[in-house]
Parts: structure tokens; C-alpha cells; sequence
């Protein structure tokens, strides 16, 4: 316990990286002081704080309805995405003729099909988390798909020794073996459904009650609120990585028992 | 289970001139019978080219012959866990299929613990007796049991990766226990572990065979362990997988240690080693095993 801080691992995980952040913060904040940039073309970190408090109440309502979109298209992902992977491996015919759809899906830009849907669908909030479901949702099925196919091929004959049925043999050995890729699909996918809600709110460019990080960038965008605009890039950001790192917490606490991704090795 | 009993000709001599191979006691009665099997592969591979052999009551066979010989695979048709494409195979003299895999009571033991990860040993071990709807207070105390018969008492909480190899193997043999089967099919169990762990496993498999009244066909590509454990020493050879030797082991159990270094062991081994190079040497193709 008395080993120093610099030789703790998880202390040295954190503080490293936070490190670099305010060098970066203060060596930006001296450039744009020094070369008086003007705010308009590159605001200092300060002037963004400014207007992170100074914009707050109308940057958290876009903060909660992106939210919103992208919590909605995560667990719509995951729930189909999943439904999808046990579909598919109850039968290699069944994945032979759909999975190619999958990958159809996933290979079309959301921003070209993002306009076709905002006009089939007249709820906005709907329309995006569409847009947001179709580029979140492959992570998940290829993985929880891949996972429920690579079973232990021993345990699997074990099974079909003891006269198993279909259900046992996916309740008992197939959906545990899965979870460690079903997680990995699911660290994958929850950034993307952030990324997917954005996309699609700037293509539909949705104002008024309804709008969105997306809309705050593009309208700060034209009326030269650079700061703002910077302000609801980093909110963007921040929920990306909080959505990531909860996703590792998540993975790490279901699998911390058995799987090497989640183990803490002691050398 | 006496009733209905085919026995076909040919079968009927090997059938009577194989007594005395057990140790005292066991039964004559033939458990499983493979006659004339033959196994192509999807692929074109020849994995056995008229396989025979009968598993009597009591006995401990060993499988031994070079790599890539149909070892497996026999062990596999065995079990029921591999169409023959020729050939039939018998449980209890009666025909595989009509039997119906409800009343082959077998277990198998894998090269690889081959433990769920994800569950601690007690269920890993319980997993047989749960797939077969086993009332859960019952199941208990068969684990209970199998867990301290293999030396695994107070790791049942345990996770497989937090056991060595050799633990692993004991919770994979305690699985193999819990429903009691007539048959243990075992194949190459102990090949991954170092001598050491692999000698005293032998010695646990013996003492668990002669507590539990165990019928046993190992797969091993060692000499010694066959010698030690077995009743019967089965070679076989390749490219056509095929059984080419069957070798009494004349010597009592309970074997001790002390049969290890004793004059009567290393005659065994050469003999069956001499065996096995034959059989090495008959495979159609000329490379070195
Ligand atoms: N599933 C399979 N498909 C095709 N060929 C196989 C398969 N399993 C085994 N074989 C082939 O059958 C032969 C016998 O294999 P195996 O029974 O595993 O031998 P052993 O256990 O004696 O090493 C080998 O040539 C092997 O390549
Ligand atoms: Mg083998």
C-alpha cells in the first residue's frame, strides 16, 4: 500500500491522459491569446466554458432530446439486434438469406437514406431514431451472431449426448458463451447510435422544441456562436465516452468471473 | 435388457473366447460390441476401414495407435455422437439405434477439461444431471459425492480458470461420474497434463474404477499409461484407420505404483510397443509417426 502514486496503475490510467488534456487546454488557451485569434474563427477554452454556462438551459434541452434519440435507437438496436442473432442461428438458411440484408443495411450511408425517412415518417423524433437504430444495429448482430456460433465443440457434442433440446443447448451453453462478444457489439454500437441520432439530425435539421446538439452546431454555425458551436461538440463528445464507459463497466461486471477481457492479471 | 439379444455369427466366437481379460468379478457380458464399421468423412477421408471391437463388463481397453489413426472417431461412434456409414454398433447386445440414446447410460471425458467457463464447478459438474431434469436435492448430493471421490471437496465454488489442469480434469471426471454410467469413454484425458499430475490421475482413475465398478475405454498415445491402466491394450493402425493388435494385460488389480518399475511392466511395454511400430509401419504411406 505505501508504493508510490507514479507506480499505481489505475492512478497512472487516469491521471495520465487528464495530464495531456490540460497541457493541450492551456497550450491552446496561450496560442489564441498570444496570436489574438478571433473568437469567431478559434475560441480559447475559456470562451467556450463561457458559453457552456452562458447557453446552458438551451444547450441540456438539445442534450436530452439527442439523448433521447440515441437511448431509444440503442435499446431498439440491441433488443432487434439480438432477436435478429437468435434468429439467425437456429438455422444456417435462415442466416444465409437475411444476413446479407444486414449487411445492406449497414453498408448504406445513413446520410442517404436519412432524407427518404424523415419523409416516410412524420414524428421527427421517430424518423432519427430510425436513422440512428439502422448504423447502430450491425455491431450487434454480428457479434451476438459470431458468439452464439462459437461454442466449445466438445461441450456442444456433450450436450447432444445428453439428449439436450434446441432451448437447453441455447439457454445453457449458447447465450453464455455469446456475452463476451454480445458486449463487445454493444461498446461498438452505443457510440454509434450516438453518432447515428447526430448524423440524422443534421440531415433532417430539425428546429424549434425538438432540437438537438445537431441543430445547436448547425445554428450556432450560421449566426458565428463559434463557442457555442464547440460547446455542443464537446457535450456530444462527453456522452460518447460516457455511454463507452459505462458499457465497459457493464461488460467488465458481468463477465469479471470468467472471461479473460474483464480479468485483472497480476504479473 | 435381456431380452431381444442378436447376436450375429461372426460375432459369437470373439464373444466367447475373451474371458478372464477382466479383473475377478466382472462380468463376461458384452457392453458395447462395434462390428465392422466403417466412417468416411464428408471429405473423402477413410477414418476407419472395418473397425471391430467388444467392450466387456468390467474391462479397461485402451486405445492406442498413431496420430490421425480413427482413435477418435471411434470413441465418437462409441458414444453415438458420429454416423457409422457402414458397420454396426451394439449396447447391451442390442442394436445402437433401437436402444435409443435414453438407454445408453455413457459419459465422455475430453482431451480438454472442456468446462463451461462462465459457471463455477459445482454447476459445471451438476450439468449432466440438470439436463436430464434431475430433482435438484438429489443432484446435490451426487455432486457432493463426485466432487470428494475426485479430491475437488471445497473447490465447488471455484471458477474452472482458477483450478490448475490437473483440477480442471477432476471436475471433467467428477462431471463424467454424476450419472453413474455403465461405460466411461475417456479420450487422450490426461495427454495436456505434465507426468506428474498424469501418474497420480492414473492412479485416481483406477481407484475411482474399482469404488465405482467402472467399464472404460481410454484413448492414450502413451505406452506406459495404457500398460498401467489397462485390461486390454487395443493398436490400431492408419490410412485405413483399423485395429491391427489386441494385448491382454495379464496383471491383477489393484495395481500399485510399485508395477511401474516392476520387470512384468517393462515387458508389457516393449511388447506392446513393438506392437505399436508395427502398426506404424502399415499405413499406406510411408512418412514417420
Ligand atoms: N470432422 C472430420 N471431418 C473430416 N475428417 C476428419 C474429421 N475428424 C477426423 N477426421 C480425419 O479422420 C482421421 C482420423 O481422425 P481421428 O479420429 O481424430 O484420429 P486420432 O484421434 O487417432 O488422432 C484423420 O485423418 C482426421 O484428419
Ligand atoms: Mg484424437
Amino acid at each position: 500500500m505505501s508504493t508510490p502514486l507514479i507506480r499505481n496503475e489505475r492512478f497512472v490510467q487516469i491521471a495520465a491522459p487528464l495530464l495531456v488534456g490540460v497541457l493541450v487546454l492551456l497550450l491552446w488557451q496561450i496560442s489564441v491569446m498570444a496570436f489574438d485569434v478571433p473568437k469567431y474563427l478559434v475560441p480559447s477554452p475559456v470562451d467556450i466554458a463561457e458559453s457552456l454556462v452562458k447557453d446552458f438551459s438551451s444547450l441540456f434541452g438539445a442534450l436530452l432530446m439527442t439523448l433521447k434519440v440515441t437511448f431509444l435507437a440503442f435499446v431498439i438496436a440491441v433488443v432487434a439486434g439480438v432477436a435478429a442473432s437468435l434468429l439467425f442461428v437456429q438455422s444456417k438458411w435462415i442466416e444465409v438469406s437475411l444476413f446479407p440484408y444486414a449487411v445492406l443495411m449497414q453498408v448504406t450511408p445513413v446520410v442517404a437514406i436519412a432524407p427518404l425517412i424523415i419523409i416516410w415518417v412524420d414524428d421527427t423524433t421517430w424518423a432519427l431514431t430510425i436513422c440512428a437504430v439502422i448504423v447502430a444495429i450491425f455491431p450487434i448482430i454480428s457479434n451476438t451472431t459470431l458468439g452464439l456460433r462459437s461454442v466449445d465443440p466438445n461441450l456442444l457434442s456433450m450436450f447432444r449426448m445428453y439428449r439436450t433440446s434446441r432451448w437447453q443447448e441455447l439457454v445453457r451453453l449458447r447465450i453464455p458463451g455469446a456475452l463476451p462478444y454480445f458486449f463487445g457489439g454493444l461498446r461498438i454500437s452505443s457510440g454509434l447510435a450516438l453518432i447515428g441520432a447526430v448524423v440524422a439530425e443534421f440531415v433532417a435539421g430539425t428546429g424549434g422544441a425538438k432540437a438537438g446538439l445537431a441543430y445547436m452546431i448547425l445554428q450556432s454555425g450560421y449566426n458565428l456562436q463559434i463557442p457555442k458551436m464547440f460547446a455542443a461538440l464537446i457535450l456530444i463528445t462527453l456522452t460518447g465516452i460516457i455511454l463507452f464507459a459505462a458499457m465497459v463497466w457493464m461488460s467488465d461486471r458481468a463477465l469479471r468471473n470468467w472471461h479473460e477481457s474483464a480479468l485483472k492479471v497480476e504479473h | 435388457m435381456t431380452a431381444n439379444k442378436v447376436i450375429p455369427l461372426n460375432a459369437v466366437p470373439e464373444a466367447e473366447t475373451e474371458t478372464n481379460v477382466a479383473e475377478a468379478g466382472a462380468s463376461s457380458r458384452p457392453i458395447l460390441q462395434v462390428e465392422g464399421v466403417d466412417k468416411v468423412y464428408g471429405n473423402g477421408t477413410v477414418a476407419l476401414k472395418g473397425a471391430g471391437l467388444t467392450v466387456k463388463q468390467g474391462e479397461f481397453v485402451s486405445l492406442l495407435g498413431p496420430s490421425g489413426c480413427g482413435k477418435s472417431t471411434l470413441l465418437r461412434i462409441m458414444a453415438g455422437l458420429g454416423e457409422v456409414t457402414t458397420g454396426t454398433v451394439k449396447w447391451w447386445e442390442q442394436d445402437y439405434d433401437v436402444v435409443g440414446s435414453k438407454g445408453r447410460k455413457l459419459a465422455f471425458v475430453f482431451q480438454n477439461a472442456t468446462l463451461m467457463p462462465w459457471a463455477r464447478v459445482r454447476k459445471n459438474v451438476r450439468l449432466p444431471l440438470d439436463l436430464e431434469h434431475v430433482s435438484s436435492s438429489e443432484s446435490e448430493k451426487k455432486v457432493d459425492d463426485a466432487l470428494e471421490m475426485v479430491g475437488l471437496k471445497g473447490f465447488d465454488e471455484s471458477f474452472p480458470r482458477e483450478l490448475s489442469g490437473g483440477m480442471q480434469m477432476r471436475a471433467s471426471i467428477a462431471r463424467a461420474m454424476v450419472t453413474e454410467p455403465d461405460l466411461l469413454l475417456m479420450d487422450e484425458p490426461f495427454g495436456a497434463l505434465d507426468e506428474m499430475t498424469r501418474n497420480k490421475l492414473n492412479d485416481d482413475v483406477l481407484k475411482l474404477r474399482k469404488e465405482n465398478g467402472w467399464t472404460i475405454v481410454f484413448v492414450t498415445h502413451s505406452v506406459y499409461e495404457a500398460v498401467y491402466l489397462s485390461s486390454r491394450v487395443v493398436v490400431m493402425a492408419a490410412r485405413p484407420g483399423r485395429i491391427v493388435d489386441d494385448i491382454k494385460i495379464d496383471k491383477p488389480y489393484p495395481r500399485s505404483p510399485d508395477f511401474r518399475i516392476s520387470t512384468e511392466f517393462a515387458g508389457y511395454c516393449r511388447q506392446v510397443s513393438q506392437a505399436l511400430e508395427r502398426a506404424s509401419g502399415m499405413g499406406e504411406s510411408k512418412e514417420d509417426c
